[in-house]
């Protein structure tokens, strides 16, 4: 076996261009079974480039890349979960701008392909644009997940509009039970599931234009808007009645906990608004499609803003440059750095070249429909403003909101915690 | 055993590397440049004997000068220039800033209440334990019982109490002691323990007074068997209570053991971070100065804030360094 | 003269009591951590650990066999078999069972159930089922069946088995009982001969043979299913070995000779230095962490294992040469002079005579760092910790579990037991020498 790697990696070694072998740095924030499917992909990249790959993730990746670049002894690529730090990295000159050419490829090869360039340029330490990041492996984040023996138990129907996802849950409380787990703790980093939820929230009550305002700051974070984008989420939040423990364990309870109350003998909760990675959270031996499933974070039908859909994902970026890295980002450009992946856990992507059977997963396939199926997608607005506010003040904003302060408060000093940043 | 052979070897080389400067310098010192022979033996003498204590204090104010007092000349500057503006001096701006953020306020304040609570509780719960130990058989066993909480680290620390605060939902037998006990006492549903303004920080500060009780105790201890047995005689002859005794003999012959035990742990209060940012990072109003400044300098990534909210924990920090001095300077007399 | 002998003993009564209350208070937290570490998710998940020693209510979920592993005989289609042996788990009693989640306790052992998709379902109080149709069971999984049942109490090494390969534990307890035994017998074979060499044999005897056994045989026999810790847990074990002995070592050798300049050698500027070293106990930390991380690369020394040594060796000198300087101040005056008039130069007074007489503070000191460099965690991030994945160290290991498996309380509870594990047994040990340090540095 080990025999046949060897031959094998020889012999793509010698496909793959002559040149010299590098050990090339990459820093993720991957840990656990997506540190092992990461691994991975760079193992496919090893044995086709001959570079030698380490891999490295850390649960406190933003403070340590920072730490890192600072100093001077950062890895030669780095997998940003959050596009705000990225472009933070650029302004001060960390990061090296891609090869000519990316940005065509991702253009002609990405679906929205325009999109994903505009979400990875951005100005140097110079002031000029340029391509800095790379997309690669995206999440879908407006799904709710549930329990389909638990809804036949009940007789619930799955929802199709948030009409119907209201009334689904004024029924169930109507049944006596609780129909939401929620669960914003997340160490240091906790808030973030809440700015999920505010920012699915804006997607369904403000058509796009106005979320990319917000998101830029062109409208302010206390504009009437947004605080009733916060107040839809109160209403789910801040409902003693929907939350299982109640409204005051919402912002302490561990996200990573919350999804098993729909799993528990009896269940805690019937429905968990969460992101596409949540089943690695599950009880061990739940598999996605038959003890757990997920449907559409639905829409408003009266509101006629299509089906919008929240993502997002990791740029990857070179923060200390050699030929290896380059290499390693024209690599990711390769169906088979896609395909790897699929036939794992957690992979997404809007590369058009691949070939959709490559998904290990039938309900990677599902998820890729909704992804397909959206009519807007945006990608998630917090990774995208200032790590400050994205990373910082929205995060405890949003802890504070579910502890019982006004939204109108929050938003306002969330907005003063911007203003202080400019 | 690649790292272990490495290990040993560093450790070889190291500790023969200091202990090679201190032998050959002073070899060097009084064979090679002062020898004590010849013309000027009386005089080459007394010049090594003034360039010795040098020698020997180099490596260590070496060390302190880079690892300490250099970051803090260095920390002085950045609080007072803007990154952004390629550090440019912006004279009090970074400052100003603060001032006008609630949370810096909201550390400060629960700064004060820490050091007003931890220290004396530190040292009260200190004292008690080893003015008690000292009178039964097994109380060097409870003594090191209560003095272990000194070994084990703050992230041991967080998960070991974050098990005690735990909360379950209030149909669900709860894990939490703290909640199982509350309940058991009549409370009506379990509390999320680390979201309750000001209790919490007050459950933090059980945290650090774990700790520091066992620090406190040992110290205290010694000093209390230290006072002369005639006086607490002399006092019992006079038929004074044992409380009478405590209080009006022992206390007031030990405070200023009180005093060095009171300022230490007053030093570790200004100084932790690692418990609240374990355990809430900060949020529903348990900030703390260390960790503002630590979330500035690492998260917010504002380094103009994160140096001068340093610059107030030096401050803060200041009178026990002057009565640290003062103590010493009166020492040395 | 009664009247005070039985107030006194009531005082000591009182005594007893409450220092046994203080004990019980501040041992509590660490036992529940201990104990939880050896039970299973579910129960720390169902029962307070101090419950642990009794059997518990639970409410469990559980699956009948798939039905395609149905039997057909005479039209009626039939499976059977016993609820706890399909999940893998020893029987007990069931007090009620029922087979929608809305409904958890609708049906007594033995009484029948009817199926929403038809056929019917029968559990017996040992968890043996009977489901019966007249038409073929069809779906993909079994029928749910929850139970409550009274589970008795358990123990497992599991979580150790997860956290640091399979079977560590059960080799260390090997090895340290043949290590123990073989320091017994080497203390029986000396017992004649005097000298600190000697007495000094068994324990470094027993040492050899535990690391000469951990060489030889391993600690594990491979990692469990699904854990990504086992190798890497060993490997930040040794990294931290790596980084603690020299950052525990070198600022005691920096310590001593600077503490004894202070304490005994007459120089301009001496009050002024001992003044900003006392001054220096107070910086905190985190402010040095970029600027020095910044110089370290300027110089060349990079993230690496020198750097962390240096970054220990500065942070923990002022404690080191304040303690040292008090300690040593304390020494006889008449020793260090009549060594001096015999002619002694300081270095020889230094190694010959201050060095031994301070064995207590340095050893106290020892401790001290040892037990600061190994639990840090901050120094070792900052200065250690870079992108080749080459070097980590225990804390930071689990903390990266925490992130990983944030609510897998069996986990953390092992892991956090496992990161204190070491620095406890260090502390016991040697407990004694901290104390007396201690009293060094703060009673004169």
């Amino acid at each position: 076996m080990k025999h046949a790697l060897m031959t094998g990696a020889a012999a793509l070694a010698l496909t793959a261009s002559m040149a010299q072998a590098e050990q090339v740095t990459v820093f993720g924030p991957w840990l656990g079974p997506d540190q092992a499917n990461v691994e991975k992909v760079l193992a496919g990249f090893a044995a086709a480039s001959g570079h030698d790959v380490r891999y490295v993730g850390s649960d406190s990746f933003e403070q340590q890349v920072m730490v890192d670049a600072e100093a001077g002894s950062a890895p030669n690529v780095a997998a940003f979960p959050q596009p705000g730090l990225a472009a933070g990295m650029a302004a001060r000159g960390f990061l090296t701008p891609l090869a000519d050419g990316t940005g065509d490829w991702i253009r002609e090869n990405y679906a929205a392909g325009q999109s994903w360039v505009d979400l990875g340029t951005y100005a140097g330490a110079d002031g000029n644009k340029a391509l800095y990041g790379f997309f690669y492996k995206i999440d879908v984040k407006s799904l709710v997940w549930y329990s389909p023996e638990n809804f036949e138990d009940a007789g619930y129907e799955v929802p199709t509009t948030m009409e119907e996802l209201k009334a689904l849950t004024d029924q169930i409380v109507a049944d006596g039970e609780t129909p939401w787990c929620i669960g914003l703790g997340s160490g240091g980093a906790t808030g973030w599931p809440a700015t999920d939820w505010v920012e699915d929230m804006m997607l369904r009550t403000q058509p796009p234009e106005v979320y990319d305002q917000w998101v830029s700051n062109e409208i302010k974070f206390d504009d009437p808007r947004v605080i009733a984008a916060i107040e839809e989420f109160g209403a789910f939040a801040r409902n003693d009645d929907y939350v299982a423990g109640g409204a005051g364990v919402v912002a302490s309870t561990d996200f990573r906990d919350s999804p098993k109350g729909m799993f528990s003998s009896p269940p805690q909760c019937y429905m968990h608004r969460q992101a596409s990675f949540i089943p690695a959270f599950f009880p061990e031996g739940n598999i996605v499609g038959e003890d757990s499933d997920f449907f559409y974070f639905p829409a408003y039908a009266g509101k006629d803003l299509g089906t919008p859909v929240l993502g997002a994902g990791t740029v990857w970026g070179i923060t200390n440059e050699n030929q290896a890295a380059h290499d390693l980002i024209a690599y990711l450009q390769t169906p088979k750095a896609h395909e790897d992946w699929m036939a794992l856990k957690g992979f997404l992507t809007p590369y058009k070249g691949v070939n959709p059977d490559a998904f290990g997963d039938p309900t990677l396939r599902k998820m890729n429909d909704i992804l397909l199926g959206a009519t807007t997608f945006r990608f998630d607005g917090s990774d995208l403003m200032p790590g400050g506010v994205g990373a910082g003040s929205f995060w405890t904003g949003m802890v504070d909101y579910a502890g019982g302060k006004s939204a109108a408060d929050v938003a306002a000093e969330i907005q003063s915690s911007w203003d202080a940043l400019k | 055993m690649h790292p272990a052979l490495q290990g040993l070897l560093t450790i070889v080389i190291g500790v023969g590397g200091c202990v090679g400067y201190f032998y050959f310098s002073n070899v060097l010192l009084d064979r090679v440049i002062f020898p004590a022979r010849g013309r000027d033996m009386g005089r080459n003498i007394n010049r090594a004997n003034m360039v010795r204590p040098w020698l020997f204090l180099f490596p260590a104010i070496f060390a302190l000068g880079l690892y300490l007092a250099y970051p803090v000349a260095e920390t002085l500057r950045l609080s007072l220039t803007d990154r952004a503006a390629g550090g440019a001096f912006v004279g009090l701006a970074n400052y100003q800033q603060m001032m006008a953020e609630p949370k810096f306020w909201e550390a400060l304040r629960n700064n004060f209440m820490w050091l007003l609570i931890v220290p004396a509780a530190a040292t009260g719960f200190g004292l008690l334990a080893a003015q008690l130990t000292d009178r039964i058989r097994w109380g060097n066993l409870a003594k090191s019982l209560i003095f272990m909480p000194m070994a084990i680290s703050f992230v041991g620390a967080g998960v070991i109490w974050k098990l005690v605060y735990e909360q379950r939902p209030v149909d669900v037998e709860q894990i939490g002691v703290l909640n199982a006990i509350y309940l058991a006492l009549g409370g009506a549903e379990p509390q999320t323990w680390m979201t309750i303004p000001l209790w919490n920080s007050i459950f933090l500060m059980v945290v650090l007074v774990w700790i520091q009780t066992g620090f406190a105790m040992v110290i205290l201890s010694a000093a209390l068997r230290g006072i002369p047995e005639e006086t607490v005689e002399a006092a019992i002859i006079d038929g004074a209570g044992p409380f009478q005794i405590f209080f009006k003999i022992k206390v007031p012959q030990i405070m200023g053991t009180i005093m060095v035990v009171w300022t230490t742990i007053t030093l570790v209060v200004l100084k932790v971070f690692d418990i609240v940012f374990a355990m809430t990072n900060g949020q529903w109003e348990t900030q703390v100065l260390a960790n503002y400044m630590f979330d500035k300098l690492f998260s917010a990534n504002d380094w103009g804030v994160g140096s001068a909210s340093a610059m107030i924990i030096m401050l803060l920090v200041t009178p026990i360094l002057a009565w640290n001095v003062y103590n010493a300077r009166k020492e040395m007399r | 003269m009664d009247n005070i002998a039985g107030s006194k003993s009531s005082l000591t009564w009182a005594v007893h009591i409450s220092v046994a209350v203080l004990v019980f208070l501040w041992l509590f937290p660490t036992v529940g951590l201990f104990v939880s570490s050896f039970r299973t998710s579910d129960q720390i998940a169902t029962s307070g650990w101090w419950k642990a020693m009794f059997p518990s209510v639970q409410n469990l979920q559980l699956r009948a066999k798939a039905p395609e592993l149905q039997v057909e005989t005479d039209g009626l289609y039939v499976i059977e078999g016993n609820l706890f042996a399909e999940d893998g788990r020893d029987q007990t009693e069931i007090s009620v069972y029922g087979i929608s989640s809305r409904a958890i306790d609708a049906f007594r052992p033995a009484e029948t159930a009817e199926l929403r998709k038809g056929g019917t379902i029968t559990v017996e109080a040992n968890g043996d089922y009977l489901m019966e149709h007249t038409e073929a069971f069809r779906g993909s999984r079994g029928q749910r069946v929850f139970v409550t049942a009274e589970i008795p109490p358990e123990f497992t090494l599991t979580n150790y088995d997860t956290v640091l390969g399979k079977d560590v534990v059960k080799r260390l307890v090997i090895y340290f009982a043949a290590a123990m035994i073989f320091a017994f017998v080497l203390r029986y074979v000396v017992r004649d001969r005097a000298g600190i060499m000697v007495a000094a044999l068994p324990t470094s005897g027993g040492l050899a043979l535990l690391l000469l056994l951990i060489l030889v045989f391993g600690l594990s026999t491979g990692t469990v299913e699904g854990a990504q810790t086992g190798d890497s847990m060993a490997k930040a074990f040794f990294s931290t070995l790596t980084v603690t002995i020299p950052a525990t070592i070198i600022p005691i050798l920096v310590a001593a000779f600077a503490a004894y300049a202070l304490a005994w050698m007459d120089f301009p500027g001496r009050a002024l230095l001992i003044a900003i070293i006392v001054g220096l106990l107070v910086v905190p930390l985190q402010l040095a962490l970029i600027p020095l991380l910044k110089l370290h690369l300027q110089v060349g020394i990079g993230k690496g294992y020198l750097g962390v040594w240096l970054a220990h060796t500065g942070f923990g000198l002022p404690l080191a040469i304040y303690l040292l300087r008090n300690y040593m101040a304390g020494l006889p005056r008449d020793i260090i002079e009549n060594a001096k008039v015999d002619g002694a130069t300081d270095f020889q007074i230094f190694v010959r005579i201050i060095l031994p007489l301070s064995f207590p503070a340095l050893a106290s000191f020892a401790i001290f760092q040892f037990l600061w460099t190994w639990n840090d965690l901050l120094v070792a991030k900052v200065f250690l910790i870079d992108a080749t994945g080459e070097t980590t160290v225990m804390t930071n290991a689990i903390v990266e579990l925490l992130g990983t498996r944030g609510g897998n309380w069996e986990i953390l509870a092992t892991a956090a037991f496992v990161s204190i594990a070491v620095p406890l047994i260090v502390f016991f040990a040697m407990q004694k020498y901290l104390v007396r340090g201690l009293l060094a540095g703060s009673v004169k």
